[in-house]
């Protein structure tokens, strides 16, 4: 237990949110002084989480606070606690990150909204909750803490409250989400009853080898819980909806730091307090999770006709990357996990506000109505294309080096259990993939390329304050993709470390030994190995890349002798796609790109536009039918 | 809202007028008394609140329009909410934690006056929520009474996929 200066910094980076959030309450319609508030409390929260980077990612100490000097007696932590471990700061990192820039991003961009006073308090609220959740220690904390962020989000969501979508969305999300919340705060009071402790330390230290059916409930019901926060597969369809009608810079947070905290809860969840990671079921489950969210998602993404949806779906197909890659429960593949944890809050952040720049432009989002955006708004469509390649994965972008460990380790997993299982997960994660550049290359050519349409001709550039932010994240897209090795080393090395290191874990809170005394096994836990296989050097690979495009490029133009003398059938609409032909308005709408792709799989897409009803009562049922699933295979494999 | 419903009504005046000092008493004291005896500052300042419902019985909207200010109150509520955390934070200026209790050796136990730190944070919640359920009660009472007057929510735009739209 020492107190040095810097133990006192994460509760004040916490603190910092909301009392940043009441004095812009206080300072009401003044809006300069508001953005100067909010924008000092995010800047100063990000620089209190940077300064422990030296002493928890690079000295590997575990800082533990307990609020009001109430340490654990008598082998009990009554009190409440602060842990900050290399997880838990570098998801905290994320979301300081993902917080500064999305706030100064709104700065303008909500001044087109008129009750733009409550946005700064809500969205410094959302922030708070979910920085109060990454660094506690404390199971019932965390759980009002999520309520808080809850709550914040489904106001943001409806915070263009003239827009009946946005009431709608925020009222399924009120709903769904709540089940969510029941279930984690049911789970935890099993937990306590249990355990008589609320510490996660403890509960980490006493649990895994006591495991009885209430414990398994117990289980169940935390991880449907914190999988409905992540929008893990049968929640889709809320993040699709909160996303389409919130605020870009709202969407962002909630896609890239939100659904984070759902990660974050699992990890805990399943690594520490159960422990129950080191079973082969457990990990069949989140893995067969995590792939049907990918597949589902990425289908229904390549079928959305709003470019804020289709924004929402891909992210939770990411986030399906993020579990399946946790799921392995392997060095590599909790490694690259969280790699593409931290690489999926910069491109989609990134990717929303893009999408929110083209919403304040053209005030729409809906792709059938965009169109050759490219030269209106050049820097929005540069910023859209290194986006779009870094979610897809081409190298030297970021995406690359996490779905390729992702790639490694599914596969490494197939060889190391023999299961024929394993090596089909690898090759969804590549068809997903594809399908994700194939939805990406539909939204660029339908929104940024192509013709303009007439009404769009006085669109101008985005604003220099909303550009700002998307090319800090576009740098940091392209930073983290350029330098694994480093990143590796630095950032996800101790983070992944510390996913497995949960004597460390216990031992900082409730003291040296403690861990050694109750801790029935640690079978699993070992140092994670990272080792690559294949040349994965990015640089040469988009060398590569530039060669084999040279190569077509040249290939094309030898061939395309009668360039321009290409007679038209008479539907042109679908005849043409990048001829020289002269015809005017035949734009080739986003929804006609790939439309053999999708005759062809007529009956499971529309099967799954059936059952995206948007009904609350649909999305109620399929959420109660997951956690009914989940119970019933824990009971039955655990 | 039943039409036939008569505002001005004596007994229910009456009743407004001798219970609104009881319950504003009784929230005072249960959010004073909160470190020594059951409740605190959240239960007693929702029954502290309950006085703003206590005066819309008795005298309808325009009365407690003119009795209280909804804008300042809001802005109360802002206040004590940073009181709390000042109070939390009493403990990192003192060389200790977070939410330490710095005053712990004031006052014997039993007294009014005895927990320190947490009675501060505690008066601190229940001015809070005191003025954040009465706040909350005036929205809903003035969502309620504009029912006839004006309907401001009426223009409810019908576009089907665009989030923003707002490109004037």
């Amino acid at each position: 237990m020492n107190y040095d200066i810097y133990s006192h910094f994460p509760v004040l980076a916490v603190m910092l949110y909301f009392v940043g959030a009441f004095i812009v309450t206080l300072i009401g319609k003044r809006r300069t002084a508001r953005n100067i508030v909010a924008g000092a409390v995010m800047l100063i929260s990000l620089a209190l989480l940077l300064a422990l980077v030296g002493p928890v990612m690079l000295d590997g100490e575990i800082i533990t606070y307990w609020m009001g000097d109430w340490e654990p007696a008598a082998g009990y932590a009554i009190g409440i606690a602060i842990e900050v471990d290399a997880l838990s700061l570098f998801f905290g990192l994320l979301a300081a990150i993902a917080v500064a820039l999305a706030g100064f991003y709104s700065f303008k961009y909500i001044t087109q909204d008129d009750a733009n006073g409550p946005f700064f308090t809500l969205f410094l609220m959302l922030s708070g909750g979910v920085m109060g959740i990454l660094l506690s220690g404390d199971l019932f904390n965390i759980y009002v803490m999520l309520e808080v962020m809850t709550f914040a989000a489904v106001g943001l969501t409806a915070f263009r409250t003239w827009n009946p979508n946005a009431r709608e969305a925020a009222f399924k999300y009120l709903v769904v989400g709540s089940i969510g919340s029941s279930c984690i705060l049911l789970g935890i009071a099993l937990v306590y009853a249990q355990c008589h402790t609320l510490n996660l330390a403890q509960i980490s230290a006493i649990l895994p080898g006591n495991l009885n059916p209430t414990t398994i409930l117990a289980f169940a019901l935390l991880f449907a819980g914190f999988g409905c926060k992540s929008f893990m597969f049968p929640f889709q369809p809320i993040a699709a909806d909160a996303h389409g009608a919130a605020p870009s810079s709202v969407s962002v947070l909630i896609s890239g730091v939100f659904t984070k905290t759902g990660v974050y809860g699992i990890i805990r969840v399943s690594y520490f307090l159960f422990r129950t990671m080191g079973l082969t079921s457990i990990q069949t489950m989140v893995v067969f999770i995590g792939c049907l969210s990918m597949f589902v998602c990425v289908t229904m993404a390549l079928n959305q006709h709003d470019f804020k949806r289709l924004l929402a779906f891909h992210s939770i197909s990411q986030i399906g990357y993020i579990l399946t890659a946790l799921g392995l429960c392997t060095g590599i593949g909790i490694a690259g996990g969280l790699y593409h944890a931290i690489n999926h809050t910069l491109f989609k952040g990134l990717l929303f506000l893009v999408a929110g720049s083209v919403l304040y432009g053209t005030g729409t989002t809906y792709l059938e109505k965009l169109g050759g955006l490219a030269r209106k708004m050049p820097q929005t469509a540069a910023l859209f294309m290194i986006g779009a390649l870094s979610i897809s994965g081409i190298p030297p972008f970021n995406g690359f080096a996490s779905k390729w460990m992702i790639y490694q380790a599914t596969f490494e997993k197939a060889a190391e259990t023999g299961s024929i299982g394993y090596a089909l997960v690898t090759v969804v994660c590549v068809v997903t993939s594809v399908l994700t550049l194939a939805s990406f290359v539909k939204v660029g050519q339908s929104v940024f390329f192509g013709q303009l349409p007439l009404e769009y001709e006085n669109v101008r550039e985005t604003p220099l304050s909303m550009r700002i932010p998307m090319w800090i994240m576009a740098a940091l897209c392209v930073i983290t993709g350029l330098f694994p090795e480093q990143m590796i080393q630095y950032v996800i090395g101790p983070a992944s470390a510390a996913v497995l290191n949960v004597p460390a874990y216990i031992d900082s809170a409730m003291g040296a030994g403690y861990a050694a005394l109750t801790m029935a096994d640690y079978s699993y836990l070992a140092e994670p190995v990272i080792s690559f296989i294949g040349f994965w050097d990015p640089v040469s690979w988009l060398v590569l890349f530039a060669i084999v495009m040279c190569a077509i490029t040249l290939a094309s133009l030898m061939g395309k002798r009668s360039r321009g003398a290409v007679t038209l059938a008479d539907d042109e609409r679908h005849a043409v796609f990048f001829g020289g032909e002269a015809a005017e308005y035949s734009h080739v709408a986003g929804a006609d790109l790939f439309w053999g792709f999708k005759h062809n799989l007529r009956g499971y897409l529309g099967f799954m536009s059936r059952a995206h009803s948007g009904v609350t009562n649909d999305y109620v049922i399929w959420g109660v039918c997951a956690l009914a699933v989940i119970t019933a295979y824990c009971f039955i494999f655990i | 809202m039943n039409k036939r419903w008569k505002r001005d009504d004596l007994i229910v005046r009456s009743l407004a007028d001798s219970y609104l000092p009881l319950a504003l008493v009784l929230g005072f004291y249960v959010i004073l008394h909160g470190n020594i005896s059951p409740g605190g500052g959240f239960q007693g300042g929702v029954l502290a609140a309950s006085g703003v419902l206590l005066l819309y019985l008795g005298y309808g909207f325009r009365g407690v329009a003119t009795a209280v200010n909804m804008e300042r109150m809001h802005k109360l509520e802002a206040a004590g909410a940073l009181a709390y955390v000042f109070f939390g934070m009493l403990g990192i200026f003192c060389g200790y934690n977070f939410c330490r209790n710095v005053l712990y050796n004031s006052g014997s136990i039993g007294d009014l006056w005895s927990a320190g730190t947490i009675s501060l944070m505690n008066y601190a919640v229940g001015f809070k929520v005191l003025t954040g359920v009465g706040f909350l009660l005036l929205l809903i009472i003035a969502l309620l009474s504009t029912g006839d007057e004006h309907e401001d929510d009426g223009t409810i735009p019908t576009t089907e996929h665009e989030e923003g739209g707002a490109a004037e």
